[in-house]
């Protein structure tokens, strides 16, 4: 069967149908982003000031943050007086407003 | 339906990519011999692609992995097959071996990718990177790292929510969700073993609380936190983002210990503990870095100068063996530890430790061998049959060994040893054309 190209998800999806975990996941993870990217919108804050604000573990925030930082979303700011902690804050050019 | 298996025809296949059995390959392919190599992950390059800098130089690993794997990707006689896992492997007669190998789809055209990275940015769905030891995410549809080779993009089919979105995006039209698996009948003269080694899982001693402390890393993630692709801005705590200033090492994690089933050395763990201590130096100036040690085995050339270099610098060194690690409430843990030199019970507070966790053997290669037993050594590395006068030949004759899948060791003797693999290779090839 010639499967038309640029359109061959939807082969498989039909084919196979999507992993449930997958979709779970990708809940979690929208979820999360939204939270965070929100957060941040209201002025920049360390991984502690955002896990205190979205009461989420440090770690957990973490890991998301740095993704997206990763993905594009969001870009390090200046470091508390304490040199310990930095801010991070929305990117300036940041490719999603939503 | 029996899917019709498509034959191959090669000199050699070398299972394993990473520096040891690439040397193989370059170096065969060099003299004219055509070579398979496979590779089960994405890319190849092994450990070594993924490491900051390497002792005891501090070169940058990726200056030194990047030209051979781009000249192994190029070179005419050898073809390489990532995402590949070997089945079976048969030996026929003198100079004749069949294998049977499986090739997963990637759901990318990987010679149309450009790696541009568009269907990574359209991908909706964040998961664990394992390319990063679990410290930051990555898409669905992603390049395993940045001077992956293949430089392409792989679809991790699992965890896909097959929206498209990455195919729409995808300039050349390279991702293809009807690519499916591929058997290949592999006929060879000879077989080189390089699968290298797997690290040992820290989560086997939960007394240092790794997986439950969060600022109780491995090795392998501190390799990353200082590597220039690094997942976080900085050096950092994944418990809450603090930048460390007090870091311990602890030392011979799941070596040299019988309790955990592994009671030889891994022989690069002191090293790698002292390179990183003095990168860490570099990177955070104001930290203190502490290594707690049973023994420091500094055996190599220039070795016992690089362990001085990390004293002359400030790094603490402490002959103790660390017992339990506990978390305070702010993150920071308590070692407790008995000081051997003093022979008392002391405690430390760090704010973040690296279990330098050892070598293990990477099994599995030897079942495949169906007809002929491919010897395993008392600690499941593969046995060097004559380990003095031949030290890659096995308990087959034509199939020789390469690198730590024989046994822990570091990079330059990887290389040695891949080279060594690939000298009696061929003066077995040559024999049969004499
Ligand atoms: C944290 C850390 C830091 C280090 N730092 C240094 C350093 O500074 N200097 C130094 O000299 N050394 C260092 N080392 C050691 C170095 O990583 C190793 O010496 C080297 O990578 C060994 O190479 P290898 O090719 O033998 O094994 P590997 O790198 O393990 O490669 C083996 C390859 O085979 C593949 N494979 C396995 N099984 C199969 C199969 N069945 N089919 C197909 N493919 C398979 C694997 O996916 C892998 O790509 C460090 C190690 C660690 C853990
Ligand atoms: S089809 Fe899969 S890999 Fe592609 S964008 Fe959607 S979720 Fe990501
Ligand atoms: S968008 Fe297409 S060409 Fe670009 S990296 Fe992804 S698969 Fe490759």
């Amino acid at each position: 069967m010639e499967v038309e190209k640029g359109k061959t998800a939807k082969y498989l999806k039909e084919k196979q149908g999507i992993p449930p975990q997958a979709t779970e996941q990708l809940k979690q993870f929208t979820k999360t982003k939204k939270a965070l990217l929100n957060a941040l919108k209201e002025g920049d804050k360390t991984v502690p000031q955002l896990a205190d604000k979205l009461n989420m573990p440090g770690d957990a925030v973490m890991f998301q943050l740095m993704s997206l930082l990763k993905y594009g979303f969001v870009e390090t700011g200046e470091i508390d007086d304490m040199d310990e902690y930095f801010y991070y804050k929305i990117k300036s050019n940041g490719k999603n407003k939503s | 339906m029996q899917e019709q298996m498509k034959t191959l025809e090669y000199d050699v296949l070398v299972v394993g990519a990473g520096i040891a059995g690439g040397e193989s390959a370059l170096n065969l392919a060099n003299i004219g011999y055509k070579v398979l190599m496979v590779e089960k992950e994405p890319s190849i390059g092994g450990k070594m692609i993924l490491l900051s800098k390497v002792f005891p130089t501090l070169d940058c690993a990726a200056c030194i992995t990047t030209p051979k794997v781009s000249e192994i990707a190029r070179h005419p006689n050898i073809t390489v097959f990532t995402d590949t896992e070997t089945e079976k492997i048969n030996k026929k007669g003198e100079h004749q071996f069949e294998a049977v190998i499986l090739r997963k789809p990637r759901y990318v055209d990987v010679d149309a990718c450009t790696g541009c990275q568009l269907c990574e940015e359209a991908c909706p769905v964040s998961v664990t990177d394992e390319f990063q030891f679990g410290l930051v995410g990555r898409k669905a549809a992603y390049i395993p790292f940045s001077i992956a080779s293949p430089r392409a993009a792989v679809i991790d089919i699992e965890n896909c929510i097959l929206c498209g979105a990455c195919e729409r995006a995808c300039p050349p039209d390279c991702i293809d969700f009807t690519q499916t698996e591929e058997k290949f009948l592999v006929k060879i003269k000879s077989v080189v073993v390089a699968t290298g080694f797997d690290l040992f899982d820290p989560l086997k001693i939960p007394r240092y609380g790794y997986g439950k402390f969060k600022n109780v890393i491995t090795s392998m993630q501190m390799e990353r936190e200082l590597a220039p692709t690094r997942p976080f801005n900085t050096v950092l705590r994944p418990g809450d983002g603090k930048m460390p200033d007090n870091l311990a090492y602890v030392l011979c994690t799941g070596s040299r210990d019988k309790s955990v089933g592994n009671p030889i050395c891994s022989q690069i763990c002191c090293m790698y503990s002292i390179k990183q201590a003095q990168l860490l130096l570099g990177a955070l100036p104001m930290a203190d870095v502490t290594i707690y040690y049973l023994h420091i085995r500094a055996f190599g050339k220039g070795f016992n100068e690089f362990y001085a270099q990390a004293q002359d610098m400030g790094v603490t060194f402490i002959k103790g063996k660390v017992g339990t690690i506990t978390e305070k409430e702010n993150g920071n843990l308590i070692l407790r530890y008995e000081d051997i030199e003093a022979g008392v019970v002391k405690e430390a507070e760090h704010d973040m430790v690296v279990l330098s966790v050892g070598v293990l053997p990477h099994q599995g290669i030897s079942e495949k061998f169906e007809n002929q037993k491919l010897k395993l050594d008392p600690f499941h590395f593969i046995d060097q049959s004559d380990i003095l006068a031949s030290p890659a030949k096995t308990s087959i004759e034509g199939v020789f060994v390469a690198g730590t899948a024989s046994g822990p060791m570091d990079i330059p003797d990887s290389i040695l040893s891949g080279g060594s693999a690939s000298a009696q290779t061929t003066s077995y090839l040559r024999k049969e054309e004499l």
